[in-house]
């Protein structure tokens, strides 16, 4: 019987050409998409999991409370560690404080840095740790063991990283390399790779003890009042102690350690491990990424609105398909078969059909699976097929059969075998429309969400990559240096050196560009008082070229002069509003100090605002100063004519400089574009999906009125005959479309809204939510609508009267 | 074998009843052939359609095989008509998708008789009616007269007591119509198997043993042959 059903419905499905083109094709589109979104969702989701103690390890936040403003800082004051550890002996400590961008230099000749010396920066996963760290996380040695990290200047390495290194990890052991150029370390040790979905990535381990004693070069403090998102403490618990058990006794160890130690409230928060991926609080972990739950909410709701208009085109199509297959479901039925039988048949067929198309979209998946990267942070060799995912594809194909076919089965078996051999099962007959026009509004409404969603997105991402920042950031070289007295020696001749090109207009020391993710701050004093205004400064600092350079406008006053100490300040125009200054030349000539400073500078000028960090942000209060010692990068100013050549003039002169460093510069253009990667890939995620969605409701239209004009081919000879244009009988079929399509704008206008406004306000600086949006996303769909009628309708418009009416 | 008592079958259009069967009663015996006549509209396919279990009467009794279908739930219904009746159309009502073969095989599909022999009993119809050089053919490209043939074959293959045929000629010319009713008349002489037929045409009515002539719903007229 098996076999007869499955011949008749291949048979079927070659017979029906067109209708199994669009079934399938809208399905494997549908499948593919929603098996991408859930490899996407298994890899955040699957974030260090892989840890053997995962259910019981903890990250320890800081949370400061000061004049109603609560921080979240990753990080944990130096002196917390010891402390916990005293406080509590049956829980296992560990702290890591973390280096970004430091360079490694492969020593051939003894301690000194030569020219030809192999040299990488490590963007992310240097970290300063101890023995115990390995007590808590899961790695397996390739050679050395943990307790070498109990000794000052000894470096364990990942296994690619030994490989990057010295070509075989096998040759790394007792081999020297030099940290910053500033500590020579010994490497004592190989751990396994981690896998991608860590949010602590291992490639390079330094004792932590080298830290210590290294003092101010990595930012070493032992005191309360620092705090620093680098150093983060991580905690395993015994067995039977609770979350909640854990955070009162670390409670009352902050309590008791902080009183009167800080100038602000604060408290320590256990994470639990498996919340350190998703909490957007604390803004960045020691991975390349963390992922709000409301994105990945986004996307498994999309993938489910999908495959729902997937499975809708289905319906909606096996049920018109139906009507002309009621002769064959009659003879079957007056040959012996049973309902069941029919229900088995019916399903069955739709069961090759999804079958079909989960291997199509399984391929198609495949095909797109490398450009995934541009629309989630996942790795470049993210595998396609997993438990998880062979899983994911069975519950699909149930419930997409369950979903799709059901209905038309039951539909197909109830036909009444003498109605059906008279051929007298007719749309009407088999009921259901209305149904299927509720079907086609939801999709209607699905596909219209989603292209608001697109619009709404892409504008704002417009607006956020063309918004006036206050400043220039367009041919702006940023190059990061160092700060060791050579290096700092070597900075006027560079800079002179740089300015004999003539493609360079101005160039400038500074801290960190206008706009970054630098948010150092400060207490200070105003005006020669004592106490402390009720709010912190963030601070910049540069030469005295940094307002020109980067295009700044001051207000009032001038830049201050050169000075390789902080001896005047510059301020925003937000510093003085929150300090109830109206007038900004009234600025001019006041005095203040930061926290520890012994004394007051005068205020020379006031710089008109300009964006601080991202646009999601509020504009900050802002000092800057000039104080060569924290001038780490060069910002080189160039003409945009010939804007590559002189990028290379510029790397080949600092690598001339500066031999001893690899060079590392970036255009800040780009840099400010990666404050947005996340939300540039969402706003792609709907422009993708937006698509995908009409392409499906197109075919689900199409479908719908085919099987229409079918359905209506005596209507419209008779109308014909009676002296109705091709046009009139297009206008009748298309009336209909159009109120279907209102009514789902109507259903999508409130979501979307909802939607969307929920994710402006991610954004300080956002675009309104004008009803030019709604309109232009519905005179989109009116017009896609059209397209896909009108050649059906004109096609059913233009047969011959006489020949629909003969078979009457 | 079957026994209508006093069946009525009508719509009601506004206040009135629309009698398509009105109060007929008939039995028919095993072994019978038995031919029904009228006028468009006389109620003869109705009549069938009730006999065959395809419609259901508004009220009556219904006897057949001494069972009272009148009671009987659709699934009993079904499963005796699968066992003892095999219908032939006018309009063949081959399922295109399938090639002969394959049609005449699926009578036997629906009453779970195993493949292997499914395959012996569809090669010995095929015989039986020298189709066998068209068994991998579809229905489309038959002649009309092939098409009943194979329609014939298919409502045989179960090995039904009663034939119930609507016009089963209706579609032919009258050569291949001739060779369907010898066709029938030999099932009924040689195999026994009772046959009721519905017919406009008299000489094919005059190859049954019993004549009945339907006037708006009601039995006008019996002859016997």
């Amino acid at each position: 019987m098996l076999k007869n059903y499955i011949k008749i419905a291949w048979r079927n499905i070659l017979r029906h050409k067109a209708y199994s083109l669009i079934n399938i094709s809208g399905l494997t589109v549908g499948i593919a998409a929603c098996l991408l979104i859930f490899v996407i969702l298994q890899f955040e989701t699957s974030y260090n999991k892989f840890n053997a103690n995962y259910k019981n390890i903890y990250h320890i936040i800081s949370e400061q409370k000061r004049d109603g403003n609560i921080d979240y800082n990753p990080g944990v004051s130096v002196p917390a560690l010891e402390g916990f550890r005293l406080d509590m002996p049956q829980v296992k400590f560990a702290a890591v404080n973390s280096s970004y961008g430091s360079q490694f230099t492969i020593l051939n000749n003894g301690e000194s840095v030569s020219a030809s010396d192999k040299k990488f920066i490590e963007p992310l996963g240097v970290m300063f740790t101890e023995p115990q760290f390995f007590d808590i996380f899961t790695t397996k040695w390739l050679s050395g063991d943990k307790n070498v990290l109990a000794q000052p200047n000894m470096v364990v390495l990942s296994k690619a990283t030994a490989d990057k290194y010295f070509g075989d990890w096998k040759q790394a052991n007792g081999k020297s390399i030099k940290i910053d150029n500033a500590i020579t370390l010994r490497v004592a040790g190989v751990i396994e790779d981690m896998p991608s979905n860590t949010d602590i990535p291992l490639k390079v381990l330094v004792s932590y003890i080298t830290w210590k004693n290294a003092g101010e070069l990595y930012g070493y403090t032992n005191e309360w009042g620092s705090l620093s998102s680098n150093h983060q403490i991580f905690a395993l618990l015994p067995a039977n102690m609770s979350k909640d058990a854990f955070q009162k006794q670390i409670d009352i160890f902050t309590k008791k350690a902080t009183e009167n130690k800080t100038n602000s409230t604060r408290i320590h928060i256990v994470q639990p491990l498996g919340e350190l991926h998703f909490d957007t609080r604390i803004g960045n972990t020691l991975g390349d990424h963390l992922t709000s739950k409301a994105t990945l909410k986004t996307l498994g709701f999309i993938a489910i609105l999908i495959i729902l208009m997937a499975s809708i085109n289905f319906i909606n199509l096996s049920t018109a398909q139906s009507v002309g297959r009621s002769k064959e479901v009659g003879i079957r039925k007056v040959l012996g078969s049973t309902r069941s039988q029919l229900i088995a048949q019916v399903l069955g067929e739709t069961m090759l059909v999804i079958l079909f198309s989960i291997l199509l979209a399984l391929a198609l998946a495949k095909i797109a699976l490398p450009h995934l990267k541009n629309i989630a942070s996942v790795p470049d060799d993210i595998a396609l097929l997993s438990v998880g995912t062979v899983l994911f594809l069975v519950t699909t194909f149930v419930v997409v059969v369950l979903l799709s076919g059901i209905y038309p089965a039951l539909v197909v078996s109830g036909f009444k075998p003498v109605l059906a051999l008279k051929n007298k099962i007719t749309a009407a007959s088999i009921g259901g429309i209305p149904l299927r026009r509720a079907l086609v509004v939801a999709q209607f409404a699905i596909a219209q969400l989603l292209i608001i969603g697109t619009i709404v997105a892409v504008n704002q991402m417009n607006f956020v990559n063309e918004a006036d920042l206050g400043f220039n950031k367009e041919a702006v070289m940023i190059l990061p240096g160092y700060t060791d007295s050579i290096s700092l020696s070597k900075m006027e001749s560079f800079k002179a050196n740089l300015l004999q090109n003539p493609n360079i207009k101005s160039v400038s020391f500074a801290s960190d560009a206008p706009s970054s993710d630098n948010n150092s701050g400060s207490n200070f004093y105003f005006n020669n008082s004592m106490k402390d205004p009720d709010f912190n400064t963030f601070l910049k600092f540069g030469d005295n070229d940094y307002f020109k350079t980067f295009g700044l406008k001051l207000v009032a006053g001038k830049g201050f002069a050169k000075s390789d100490t902080v001896n005047q300040f510059v301020v925003n125009e937000t510093f003085i509003h929150k300090l109830g200054i109206k007038r900004a030349e009234d600025a001019i000539g006041k005095t203040m100090k930061l926290g520890s400073a012994k004394t007051f500078s005068p205020i020379v000028g006031v710089v008109k605002d300009f964006k601080t960090n991202s646009l999601r942000d509020e504009v900050k209060p802002i000092a800057i100063s000039s104080r060569k010692a924290l001038l780490s990068q060069t910002a080189v100013k160039i003409e945009t004519k010939g804007l590559s050549n002189t990028a290379k003039a510029v790397q080949s002169l600092w690598e001339k400089t500066y031999p001893e460093y690899a060079y590392n510069g970036y255009f800040l253009d780009e840099t400010i574009a990666q404050f947005y990667k996340q939300e540039n890939q969402l706003a792609l995620v709907y422009k993708l999906f937006a698509f995908i969605a009409v392409f499906i409701s197109c075919l689900g239209l199409y479908g719908l009125v085919s099987y229409m004009a079918v359905q209506r081919t005596k209507e419209v000879g008779v109308r014909k005959v009676l002296g109705a244009s091709v046009l009139n009988i297009v206008l009748l079929f298309s009336k209909e479309f159009m109120i279907l399509i209102g009514i789902s704008f109507l259903l999508a206008i409130p979501i979307a809204w909802y939607m969307m406004n929920q994710w402006l306000q991610n954004f300080v600086y956002r675009i309104p939510l004008t009803a030019g949006v709604f309109i232009l996303a519905m005179a989109t769909s009116i017009i896609i609508a059209w397209l896909t009628v009108g050649y059906k309708a004109t096609k059913a418009a233009l047969v011959n009267p006489v020949k629909s009416l003969r078979s009457e | 074998m079957l026994s209508l008592q006093h069946i009525s079958k009508y719509y009601q259009v506004g206040g009135n009843k629309n009698y398509v069967i009105n109060d007929i009663s008939l039995n028919v015996d095993e072994g019978e052939f038995v031919s029904i006549m009228g006028p468009s509209g006389s109620g003869k396919s109705t009549l069938l359609n009730i006999i065959g279990m395809l419609d259901e009467p508004t009220n009556g009794y219904h006897y057949f095989v001494d069972q009272p279908v009148h009671q009987l739930k659709e699934k009993q219904r079904s499963a005796l008509y699968k066992q003892y009746i095999g219908f032939v159309f006018q309009a063949y009502h081959l399922i295109d998708e399938l090639t002969v073969a394959e049609n005449i095989e699926t009578p036997l599909i629906y009453q779970d008789v195993k493949g292997s022999e499914r395959k012996a009993m569809v090669a010995d119809m095929l015989d039986r009616f020298q189709i066998v050089g068209k068994k991998d053919l579809f229905p489309a490209q038959l002649s009309g007269g092939q098409q009943q043939l194979v329609g014939i074959a298919r409502a045989l293959i179960a090995k039904p007591k009663l034939i119930l045929a609507d016009e089963p000629t209706g579609n032919l010319n009258s050569k291949q119509g001739e060779e369907i009713m010898e066709l029938f008349r030999k099932l009924n002489k040689e195999d026994g198997v009772t046959i009721i037929q519905v017919t406009h045409s008299e000489k094919n009515a005059e190859y049954g043993s019993r004549i009945i002539n339907l006037l708006d719903g009601k039995i006008e007229s019996i002859k016997n042959l």
